[in-house]
């Protein structure tokens, strides 16, 4: 069967998204994708490089190269601020499309900007009443085009992401109370902007930081039995590299169990060892003190009795959740969630295959993932698509 | 200048069969899916019959319906007229470029001869017991991962009934950092050890490695059920006899001791001892710890340094069954991608050798990263239009200069660097050589969120750095350039490998030669940045920008 006149709905722009979308223009597939916010690259796109005077392999550039192929290709049609609304079954599927709300939280002044000179459009005004001056080639969100019904669908790869652990949840580390505890996402923002790592309070360079391991996952306490796979990597990654940039910088990591970074992680690991100190307890609290630096309690591994310690700022590397709409994409779709919130994999062996034939998932909403994984994961559904339409070389 | 996009294409035909090396798992799966697309498949496997182990669905822990499903596997690789299968068969030589591949199998000493278009590495994990690293002997009573799996089979009820009223001390992740895969294991025999009355699990273990679905939740599931785990710094003290443990408990934070009936020493999962083999007749780069596959995020998931060879599944990395077939499928799109309909369109002027400057030294053949180049038989130097990257690494090593790179010829180059120097202003000239596939890209960011940039930088793009020249550095100084900066990926994530490498080692050339003549060194720079640091291409360039206000203008400049 010829891919002529083949279509299929991606929902959610961020890495794997894209990767789905443009390993399936290649095999000339139309595809529609949908997007949530106002920009394209999700989270990835967010993240910071966190090479040393080597790439660690985190795979923030492919998020980048990614984006750069998906703009630039004429066979994805994207869709920005933009919801389902309602799905019909009539042979095809026919997709019935709502403008999303503006996300507000995460723009300064009214306006959001997006992470890559890809982003196209790179700022968007969401609130016209807090922003004084509108930059030029700014785009108003109510401009922002909606189609409102896509007809014709052959399959649905759904790659609507993750929700990062809400760390205020853990309310003994102060978060959004206290300026400098921030998130692993926060600091790879930081970083990604200032090219190294500073303080919230003061956007001084800190001497003394301490990650905390297993925010919300791994947590019992909140039926969160899952690794999160990911915050082991970042939060070594980023700290290899402070260390790197600035050798003066003291790293404590807090963890339970320290997970594999990368395809030569003993000798990755050692490097750390020798770099940081770790310390396996999970801290009890934090609270501020005197020049906006931040006192921990935790338990000593040499006498099991509580300690105080200082320091200039306090990450807490948080865990992959399943999104919020997952529910919701549940329902519309008609597609099972498993234990977690994360969608369900009818064979346990392709992990893109749903309770319904047709969609496919792609990426953190099966469950938590690296931007190499999530690309391979939705290359892997992109070829399952294909094997679905019938479509051989 | 041209860009590759527009230039002139020409079609070329490729053969479209395809070579599968491993007859394990991973091989069939790739054996028929690459069937499935419609391309004719060899399948050669060292051994006499293809197919898994038994060992492999403990190591996967797939249930009888999935077992089923994978023996289904092999009968329908079997009888599949597009795939032929070759036992006791390895693979001894391979000359050629993907798409048009000359290997020789051999089979029992018989050799034979075979054209394809794509060869896929398969290999198997090796399982290795760690007994030895821990000072113990293999015994009754200290058994291997693997021998405890063999006991808690579901059809060995003698063996479950051995465990009956006993206490079973498993320790893992001392011996080796270890994968959730080797993990995974030991949980799920905790689990089944603990079906039988009586039986107490006690887990000694490093790093839990949990980091892989579902794995956290059965790690609660054996805890659940009555299974202990000790996280300690360091292995604990084990007689040699392996009947008596001692470590301090951190948690309880005293000494204790465990005398278990049974002791399960961890197996590490490794690379198959054939990798090494295989990457020096293929042609492609090792991997850290036997696997092949660099660690570059340009090649993830399934490809090599060469185009048309692909690795997959425990060939590259320790994975488990649902990852390896995400592998698979990844590499069946590549090869459609790849093979198409067995003719492809290429730009005519990719790399092309001048046969009349060529004096065949190989040192192109040589420094090519993708195994691209190979001679004629009038022993000129030929670039493969399909296994070709365009790096430009050949084109600047070669010492006649006989080789241009579509897009990116030197005369077009070297007229772009006179371009780009400004006389008759007082702002530093400086030039900044950028991989298009990083520094480039972190410029145009620079620009887009309007970053500070010097009034007098001029960007010229190269498709990599490795197709910096040092003659174009020393044009551009020569045409009055007051700084150059050679602006490239980090160190390791080449896509071309070792661009970079070269890139660095041409600027260390410049600065010696700077230094005879005394010309200043700071006018140069080698820069590793990737393609969404803005902010640190804009403080590289201000930070040369400064040097040379300190220096003054170049000498060389009129």
């Amino acid at each position: 069967m010829s891919t002529a006149n083949k279509k299929v709905m991606v929902v959610g722009g961020g890495i794997a998204g894209l990767t789905a979308a443009w390993e399936l223009s290649q095999l000339n597939i139309d595809v529609e994708l949908i997007e949530k916010t106002c920009f394209l690259g999700g989270y990835a796109i967010q993240f910071c490089c966190k090479a040393t005077d080597e790439c660690v392999t985190c795979g923030a550039c492919s998020a980048e190269d990614m984006l750069y192929n998906v703009v630039n290709e004429p066979k994805i049609k994207v869709h920005l601020a933009t919801e389902i609304e309602k799905i019909n079954k009539n042979g095809k599927l026919s997709v019935s499309l709502k403008k999303s709300s503006p996300q507000t939280d995460s723009a300064e002044g009214g306006l959001a900007k997006g992470y890559s000179k890809n982003n196209s459009p790179l700022l968007v005004v969401v609130d016209k009443s807090s922003c004084k001056k509108i930059p030029d080639g700014a785009v108003a969100f109510d401009d922002i085009e909606l189609v409102n019904k896509i007809d014709d669908i052959d399959a649905v790869v759904l790659a609507s992401g993750f929700n990062p652990f809400n760390a205020e949840i853990k309310g003994t580390y102060g978060y959004h109370k206290f300026n400098n505890v921030v998130t692993g996402l926060d600091l790879e923002r930081i970083i990604r902007k200032n090219g190294v790592v500073v303080r919230p309070s003061d956007g001084k360079e800190p001497k003394a930081v301490a990650f905390i391991q297993c925010v919300g996952s791994r947590d019992e306490n909140l039926g969160n039995l899952w690794c999160s796979q990911v915050c082991c990597p970042y939060a070594l990654r980023m700290a290899e590299q402070t260390k790197y940039k600035n050798p003066d910088t003291d790293i404590t990591v807090f963890y339970m169990d320290i997970q594999n970074a990368g395809k030569n992680f003993p000798v990755f690991y050692e490097k750390c060892k020798s770099d940081m100190r770790f310390v396996r307890n999970i801290p009890v609290d934090l609270y501020p003190i005197k020049g906006d630096k931040l006192q921990m309690r935790y338990m000593n591994d040499d006498d099991g009795l509580s300690v105080k310690e200082v320091f200039d700022m306090v990450v807490l590397s948080i865990g992959i959740m399943p999104g919020s709409d997952n529910a919701q994409l549940s329902e519309l779709l008609d597609i099972n969630l498993n234990q977690d919130g994360f969608f369900a994999c009818k064979d346990k062996f392709n992990r893109t295959s749903t309770s319904k034939d047709g969609i496919f998932i792609a990426g953190t909403v099966q469950g938590p993932k690296t931007i190499a994984a999530s690309m391979a994961h939705a290359t892997q559904a992109a070829g399952e698509v294909m094997k679905y339409l019938g479509v051989s070389k | 200048m041209t860009d590759m996009i527009n230039a002139e294409m020409e079609e070329i035909n490729i053969n479209t069969e395809v070579l599968v090396i491993g007859g394990g798992l991973t091989g069939l799966k790739a054996a028929s899916e690459i069937a499935a697309s419609g391309y004719k498949v060899s399948l050669i496997e060292k051994e006499s019959d293809i197919g898994f182990q038994k060992e492999t669905n403990y190591l996967f822990s797939v249930n009888k319906k999935e077992l089923a499903s994978l023996e289904k596997l092999i009968r329908q690789v079997k009888k599949n007229n597009k795939i032929e299968v070759f036992t006791q068969t390895q693979i001894k030589g391979v000359t050629g470029v993907t798409g048009d591949f000359n290997v020789t199998l051999s089979k029992e000493n018989e050799l034979k001869g075979k054209k394809v278009g794509v060869i896929i590495i398969a290999t198997n994990f090796s399982v290795e017991p760690m007994n030895e690293k821990y000072g113990l002997s293999l015994s009754e009573n200290v058994l291997t991962q693997s021998q405890m799996e063999e006991l808690l089979a579901p059809d060995n009820k003698s063996g479950r009934e051995k465990l009956a009223n006993k206490t079973v001390a498993f320790v893992v992740g001392f011996a080796q950092d270890g994968y959730p895969l080797v993990m995974e294991r030991v949980m799920r025999s905790v689990l089944a050890a603990e079906e039988t009355d009586g039986c107490n699990a006690y887990v000694y273990a490093g790093d839990l490695k949990v980091a892989s679905d579902g794995l956290e939740m059965i790690y609660k599931d054996t805890r659940d059920n009555g299974a202990t785990y000790f996280k300690l710094k360091e292995a604990p003290n084990i007689n040699p006899d392996g009947k008596t443990i001692s470590f301090y408990d951190d948690v309880l934070r005293r000494d204790m001791e465990l005398s278990p009936d049974l002791l399960v020493v961890e197996e590490a999962v490794c690379a198959d001892q054939s990798n090494e083999g295989l990457a020096e007749l293929l042609r492609i780069d090792m991997g850290p710890l036997g696997f092949l596959q660099k660690d570059n995020v340009h090649l993830f998931p399934v490809c090599s340094n060469r185009e048309g060879i692909f690795v997959v599944g425990a060939t590259r990395e320790v994975q488990d069954l649902p990852l390896i077939w995400t592998d698979v499928e990844n590499m069946s799109l590549k090869v459609k991608n790849l093979l198409g309909d067995g003719t492809r369109m290429v730009p005519k002027e990719k790399a092309v050798v001048d046969t009349g400057k060529c004096v065949f030294c190989l040192t192109c053949y040589r420094c090519c990263p993708h195994g691209a180049i190979y001679w004629d038989e009038d022993n000129k130097a030929v670039i493969s239009k399909i296994a070709c990257q365009a790096c430009g690494i050949c084109a600047s090593e070669c010492p006649m200069d006989a080789i241009q790179i579509g897009g990116f010829k030197d005369e077009d180059i070297k007229v772009q660097i006179q371009k780009c120097i400004e006389t008759g202003n007082n702002e530093p000239n400086i030039i900044a050589f950028c991989c298009q596939n990083s520094a480039f890209e972190a410029g145009e960011m620079a620009e887009a969120f309007n970053m500070p940039l010097p009034a007098g930088l001029k960007i010229i793009k190269v498709p990599c750095a490795g197709k910096v020249d040092i003659d174009y550095i020393l044009s551009a100084f020569v045409n009055g350039a007051d700084g150059v900066l050679v602006m490239t990926c980090h160190s390791g994530n080449c896509k071309s490998e070792q661009g970079n490498t070269f890139a660095n080692m041409r600027v260390g050339d410049v600065h010696r030669m700077f230094e005879v003549t005394g010309f200043e060194n700071d006018r140069l720079k080698y820069v590793t940045l990737a393609s969404n640091m803005g902010q640190d291409f804009s403080s590289a360039a201000i930070d040369m920008e400064r040097k040379i206000k300190e220096l003054g203008p170049s000498a060389l400049r009129n």
